[in-house]
Parts: C-alpha cells; sequence; structure tokens
C-alpha cells in the first residue's frame, strides 16, 4: 500500500512514547475493536467471498421446506470473491465498479451487517455507516423523537444526542417541524434529517453508500463540504459511488471490483480511467440486426482504416471510412444517407446526413447498387463505440432502411491524455524552469508496460 | 523514527478469539440498552399515539375479554371459583403480555427489513423492544386493576406482590427467549406467521388461564376420564402453566379441589416446586432462543 505511507508518515509526529504506550495497554474497547488503536490499519479485509443462493422459487417457509424437501433448486453465486485490501487510517477510498460488481455487498460486509462466508474483515476505531438515510423513522413519531430513535440505532447515547440536538436540527433545518410526525415531511426534508443525525455519529471510519446524490443543490453541497471536512479531519473514509465527479473530489484511492474481484486498486485518476472504459466496453449495445428495406436495403457497412483495409480497432484520431454499399429495391430519385456514432453505453456522440452536406443519393433503378463512403476522423479516446446507418427520403419524413449496429469499433487506450474526447492538447511552460520528465509512455495515466499487461491477461 | 510500529493483522485465534468474541457481545449489548430504550419508547408512543386516551383504549382487550368469559363461565358453564373475573384477569394479564410479546417480535425482524439490511446495531434489541414495551404495559395495566383485585381479594394482593412482581420477571425472562426464537425463525420460515395464530389459541387452552389447575386434576381423577390422564402431564410440561400458577398465587391466592367443590384461600407464597420450575422454563427458553437468534442473526442481512 504504497500510497498509505504519507499517513503513516504523518503519524508518526505524535509523541513515541503515547503510541508504545497505547499498544502495550489496550483497553477494553480497543480488544473489543470498537475504539481506535493506532497502530493497526483501520480496515484490513482478508480473501472476502459472499456467496448468495438464489431460490429458482421463493422457498416460502416450513410447509414448502417439508415436502420438497430434498428438491429445492436454487444456485450459488458469488458477489464477492477473494477480495483482500488494508486501509490505513485517514485514507479516503472509493470503490466503484458496475452495478451488480459487488460494491454494496462489500460495504455490508464491512459494516458487519453481513458476515463474510469466507475470510474475515477487522475493523478498528468506531466504525458508522451511511447506507441509507432515515432508514428507522418511523412516520408516527416526531422529528424529535426521530432524532434520538435513529440516533441511538446509530449507536449514539442519549447524551450524545443531547449535545449535538442543535446542531443537527440546525444542520436538516427543520426547527419549525420538529414537534411534527415525519410522515409529513417532504422526502427531502426526510433524507436531510436522516443525513443530519447520521454525520453526527462522528466516527473514526465512515463508510458512506451513494446517498451523496440526494436533496437539492444546496444540500448536495453542504453535504459534500461535510464529508470532506470529515476526511480533512484524518478520519478514514469508504465512498461508494458511480458519480465518477465525487469519487475524484473525495478520494484518493480506488477499489475497482469487477464482478466480485478486485480489478484495480491504487490511485484515483487511474482507477476512475479504467472504470470509464470499462463501463463502455461492457454495455454495448444489442447485437447486429439488418430490417427489412422498403425501397432500399442497406447490404453491408464497414469501417475501413486509411488505407482501405477493415479495421475493428484504432488508435486516438485515425482517419477512417464507413463505407456503405446501398441495394435500389423500387426506383428511387434520391436518398438520403445518416450515420450516427454511439459511444458503448448508447450516448449520442456525432451524426451527419448526406443530404446536411448537400449530397443525395441517386437516382437509382431496381436492382441497381451505390457505394457510400463518409470519411472522418474520430476524435476519441479509449472505449467501445458503434455506428448506425440510416437511409431516408430527401425530407427525412420516410425511413426506407436502418441499419442499427452497422459497425463496431474500439479505440485503444493511448498514453498522453484521458477523457473521452480528442483534443489533442499539447502542454508547454512559456514562463518559468521546466524539466523533461520522460514522455508519455512512462507518465500518462495508465503507464503503457501495465496497459500491455493488462491486455496480456485479457 | 524507531515508533514505526510494525503492522499487525493477525486474527487473533483460539481463545484469545472467543475471548475477545464474548467481551465484544457483551459490550456490544450494554451499548444496545440506549437502542433498547429508545425502541420501547417508540413502540409505546406509537401504541398510545402520545395520549392518555391510547392507553385507556388497549385496556379495552382485557376488560372486554374478562366480560364475555365471566358472562360463559358463571352463566352459561359455569367454573365454581369465587370471584370468577378476579381469577380470570389475574391470570389473563399475564397470557396477554406473553401472546402480545412474542406476537409483536415475530414480524420485528422481518418487518424492518429496511433498517436490517442497511445498519449494523444488535438485532436482539428488535424483539426484545416488544418484549418490554409489553412489560412496561402489564406494569400500567396490573396498577389500574389493582384496585378491584385488592377489593375483591383483600389486601394480600399487596402484601405478596413481590410474588407478583418475581412472576413477572420470570416470565419477562422467558417471553425474551420465545420472542428471540419467533423472530430468528421467523426470518426463514415466513408462514410461522400464519400457524401463530392457531398455535397461540391452543397455548391458550393448554394453559390454565380459564380455569383453575385444581380442577383439571379433579376432574381427571373421575375413573370414566382415565384415558385422558396425558393431560394433566401436558399441563404440567406446559412452561406458561407454572407462571400463570405463580403469578395468581400472589394476584389472587391457590385454588384447590375439596369434596365440596373448588375452595379458594388468600394470596400467599407459592411453593419452591412452582417457583423453580417457572426459573428453570425461564432460564432454558433465553438460553435456546438467544443461541438460535444469533446463530440466525448472522445472516438476516441477506434473507430479509
Amino acid at each position: 500500500m504504497a500510497q498509505a505511507s504519507h499517513d503513516v508518515g504523518g503519524r508518526s509526529e505524535e509523541p513515541g512514547e503515547r503510541r508504545v504506550e497505547r499498544n502495550d495497554r489496550r483497553t477494553l474497547g480497543q480488544i473489543a475493536g470498537i475504539e481506535l488503536d493506532p497502530s493497526k490499519p483501520a480496515i484490513v479485509a482478508e480473501s472476502l467471498t459472499e456467496t448468495f443462493r438464489l431460490f429458482h422459487e421463493q422457498p416460502g417457509g416450513l410447509k414448502e421446506r417439508l415436502y420438497r424437501f430434498r428438491r429445492a433448486s436454487f444456485t450459488d453465486f458469488n458477489a464477492l470473491e477473494d477480495v483482500s485490501f488494508a486501509i490505513e487510517h485517514g485514507e479516503s477510498v472509493a470503490v466503484i465498479g458496475h452495478n451488480g460488481s459487488g460494491k454494496s455487498t462489500l460495504l455490508k460486509l464491512l459494516a458487519r451487517i453481513l458476515p463474510p462466508d469466507e475470510g474475515t474483515v477487522t475493523t478498528n476505531g468506531r466504525l458508522a455507516t451511511l447506507l441509507e438515510l432515515g432508514a428507522g423513522f418511523h412516520g408516527d413519531l416526531t422529528g424529535r423523537e426521530n432524532i434520538y430513535l435513529n440516533g441511538a440505532i446509530l449507536g449514539l447515547s442519549r447524551g450524545d444526542i443531547d449535545d449535538r440536538f442543535d446542531e443537527i436540527v440546525d444542520f436538516a433545518g427543520i426547527r419549525h417541524l420538529l414537534d411534527t410526525a415525519v410522515r409529513t415531511y417532504s422526502s427531502g426534508l426526510y433524507v436531510r434529517l436522516g443525513f443530519a443525525i447520521a454525520v453526527t455519529v462522528d466516527p473514526d471510519i465512515l463508510l458512506v453508500d451513494e446517498v451523496l446524490a440526494v436533496g437539492d443543490a444546496e444540500f448536495q453541497q453542504r453535504s459534500l463540504e461535510r464529508m470532506q471536512t470529515f476526511r480533512d479531519s484524518g478520519k478514514t473514509f469508504v465512498l461508494v459511488s458511480h458519480d465518477m465527479d465525487a469519487v475524484r473530489q473525495m478520494c484518493d484511492r480506488t477499489i475497482v471490483l469487477d464482478r466480485g474481484r478486485v480489478a484495480f486498486d491504487g490511485p484515483v485518476s487511474e482507477g476512475v480511467e479504467l472504470y470509464r472504459q470499462r463501463v463502455a466496453s461492457g454495455a454495448v449495445v444489442a447485437a447486429p440486426r439488418r430490417s427489412d428495406a422498403r425501397k432500399v436495403r442497406i447490404e453491408d457497412a464497414a469501417l475501413l482504416a486509411a488505407d482501405g483495409a477493415p479495421v475493428t480497432e484504432v488508435l486516438p484520431s485515425s482517419a477512417l471510412t464507413l463505407r456503405v454499399r446501398l441495394h435500389a429495391l423500387d426506383p428511387i430519385d434520391a436518398c438520403n444517407v445518416a450515420v450516427t456514432v454511439l459511444r458503448g453505453d448508447g450516448t449520442h456522440l456525432y451524426e451527419v446526413h448526406t443530404i446536411w452536406q448537400g449530397l443525395g443519393v441517386g437516382p437509382l433503378d431496381p436492382g441497381q447498387e451505390a457505394t457510400v463512403d463518409v470519411r472522418f476522423v474520430a476524435h476519441l479516446l479509449a472505449g467501445r463505440y458503434s455506428m448506425a446507418v440510416s437511409v431516408t427520403d430527401t425530407s427525412g419524413r420516410e425511413t426506407w432502411a436502418v441499419m442499427a449496429d452497422a459497425v463496431r469499433f474500439a479505440v485503444q487506450p493511448a498514453p498522453g491524455s484521458a477523457g473521452l474526447v480528442d483534443l489533442s492538447a499539447t502542454a508547454s511552460v512559456s514562463e518559468g524552469p521546466a524539466r523533461r520528465l520522460g514522455d508519455s509512455s512512462s507518465s500518462g495515466p495508465i503507464p503503457l508496460p501495465r496497459l500491455a499487461r493488462r491486455r496480456a491477461r485479457g | 523514527m524507531s515508533g514505526e510500529l510494525p503492522v499487525d493483522i493477525q486474527v487473533p485465534s483460539g481463545p484469545r478469539r472467543a475471548v475477545r468474541g464474548v467481551t465484544g457481545k457483551l459490550l456490544q449489548l450494554w451499548r444496545a440498552r440506549e437502542l433498547l430504550a429508545q425502541l420501547v419508547r417508540k413502540e409505546l408512543k406509537v401504541r398510545y399515539k402520545n395520549s392518555a386516551l391510547g392507553f385507556l383504549w388497549s385496556m379495552l382487550t382485557p376488560v372486554l375479554m374478562t366480560g364475555v368469559f365471566s358472562l360463559v363461565f358463571t352463566l352459561i358453564a359455569p367454573i365454581e371459583v369465587p370471584n370468577y373475573p378476579a381469577f380470570f384477569i389475574s391470570g389473563y394479564l399475564l397470557w396477554q403480555f406473553f401472546q402480545n410479546s412474542c406476537q409483536g417480535a415475530i414480524h420485528s425482524i422481518v418487518g424492518n427489513g429496511d433498517l436490517v439490511k442497511k445498519v449494523y446495531f444488535p438485532r436482539e434489541a428488535l424483539p426484545l423492544s416488544h418484549v418490554f414495551a409489553q412489560l412496561v404495559h402489564l406494569l400500567l395495566a396490573l396498577a389500574v386493576l389493582s384496585p378491584y383485585l385488592i377489593y375483591t381479594r383483600g389486601i394480600g394482593v399487596l402484601l405478596y406482590l413481590p410474588i407478583t412482581l418475581a412472576a413477572i420477571a420470570l416470565l419477562t425472562v422467558f417471553a425474551s427467549g420465545m420472542a428471540m426464537w419467533f423472530a430468528g425463525v421467523n426470518v426463514v420460515f415466513r408462514d410461522l406467521q400464519e400457524l401463530f395464530v392457531v398455535i397461540f389459541q391452543v397455548w391458550f387452552y393448554a394453559t390454565p388461564v380459564l380455569y383453575p389447575l385444581a380442577l383439571v386434576s379433579d376432574v381427571l381423577g373421575d375413573d370414566r376420564f382415565a384415558r385422558f390422564a396425558w393431560l394433566e402431564t401436558l399441563l404440567a410440561i406446559n412452561p406458561t402453566t407454572w407462571f400463570v400458577e405463580l403469578f395468581r398465587t400472589g394476584l389472587y391466592g391457590p385454588v384447590t379441589a375439596t369434596s365440596d367443590g373448588l375452595v379458594d384461600g388468600p394470596p400467599g407464597w407459592p411453593d419452591l416446586a412452582t417457583v423453580g420450575g417457572a426459573a428453570g422454563w425461564a432460564v432454558l427458553a433465553l438460553v435456546i432462543g438467544y443461541v438460535v437468534f444469533l446463530r440466525r442473526a448472522r445472516t438476516f442481512a441477506k434473507e430479509v
């Protein structure tokens, strides 16, 4: 854990004596693992495996169990497989991955909500979880009563809550509604109250699951600031999120999960980039399908490199040609060919129609063929993309042929930049000294040797 | 600096781990008392809707039941016990405490699925909160009804209050065990809550609440009913029999069968066997219930 070393260094400024003493005479709370023991990492996960049993029919109960004693059919699937890592005190770590990659399960294991089927989790320090805000609120109780109830669920004593009561109320902004049943609160207010209580727990380790994305912009800002204050005070912070901006802003280390395994564990910029590429490649839209043409048929579409050879994998900003062959079924005066470029996850990136450039295809006799070349430069960065082709009449009212997933291509990762679009930036120092530290192949966001290794692994 | 301590991430094994586990569990339980108090408060508040009238509403059931059963068993099918209403209520209050505790607890994990899945806290707080909320309710109900009992059964009701309280304490322990058992098992076998009503209906009649235990032995002593002798054994095995008998000794007094029919005595001390039986069942239920619950509780978050 190289990235943890600065924390250890930071703490070593503490008087050594005190640390030794603490280590020798551990308090009851430290032994029980609920009080902070600074000599050990905040969280240690060792080869965690969590298996879920998916019953094909819901195992209703006693009756079913009795009469279909041996026939319960199920499949086991591992939500987590052999996951190990250690998190030092003061680290802020983001866990990212697709839906179903095991992020939330991991968080539940760390929070002790679920026991691991294999492996161990050791946490060190007071731990609080923000998995759901306002879980445990009772609608018939007033705001005041729910503050005490929810606080108790999160492990706060009555005295703790008394001390922080005003802080909670002001943060949530519910002073005028304190004695109203929370059932009448708006959902935003409900969540705000939940958050306000949760953050007063003041733990040593905070686990957060995707709850930052609630409430209005102002509240989001405030909660983000609250999290940052927490992080900056040297506490340990684990965030599960799909919001890459929040991840970049809040964390300095990422663990990328892919189908229950740790795909990456390291600096945030690299992890986010990797995740982005995986998302793009994982969600490629449906397989190619030719629709029946009415007046024209799209015979074929191919992506060609500058030298005319068909390609499926290109470098950023390559010059490409999409060659579309049309076959007329009816007499056509003129038609329009439209090309759309989509990112793997379906995001619409670019669209061009021949008619926009003043070009119509035709006239064509039945049986006659035409070949249309669309030349473009793929100013794209690593990821998977697809192109759709359609043929319409010149006014664009009638669609004569559609080929949804006409070609697919991948842009290879390249050193030197990261993101979605290749803006071909170059940097220079116009004033002041500068040093050359190496070329982009070694100092880029993902060093090339590692890329090569990853590629080799598949 | 030399103070750089080695990072020791070894998991303690063997006895050390066991000690750590027990310490942790006990510490957690101790820390959870606050949560338990809040949950009990919630149960009571929701139940009484923050109003005095709310409490009166919840007294409606025992009062109505006493009325109905008194009519049936004094007029229609007489059980010749003096002050039948006092006799009935001195068993029914305890029974109601037990039944309502279990009834609340059985839904407590399944019904709080969101909470169980999203927050870590000692899960036993959920079923136990129902037991303690019902306990508060029992004590309130007892306070309200005691003038009637003192009026009909004499000042002994007050003198032998420790017996009554001891019976309540023992049943609280027993009910805690049962509540945890029901709550834990219901997570896997959801139809348990459907069976619950039937189970408790039968259990109610198998417990000497409506009738005195002495009457059963008396009736079964008759040769004509020799083949029902197992009924007496059943009643003796039934744990709730012991608690009701103990409770009733201090609140109503012992009932004995003589050749002249049933004879009641004033409230008095129970015999040691009754206390021992009740205590034995209480400890047994708590241990089994808690162990089953803890084993089940590990995977609640998956199964709820």
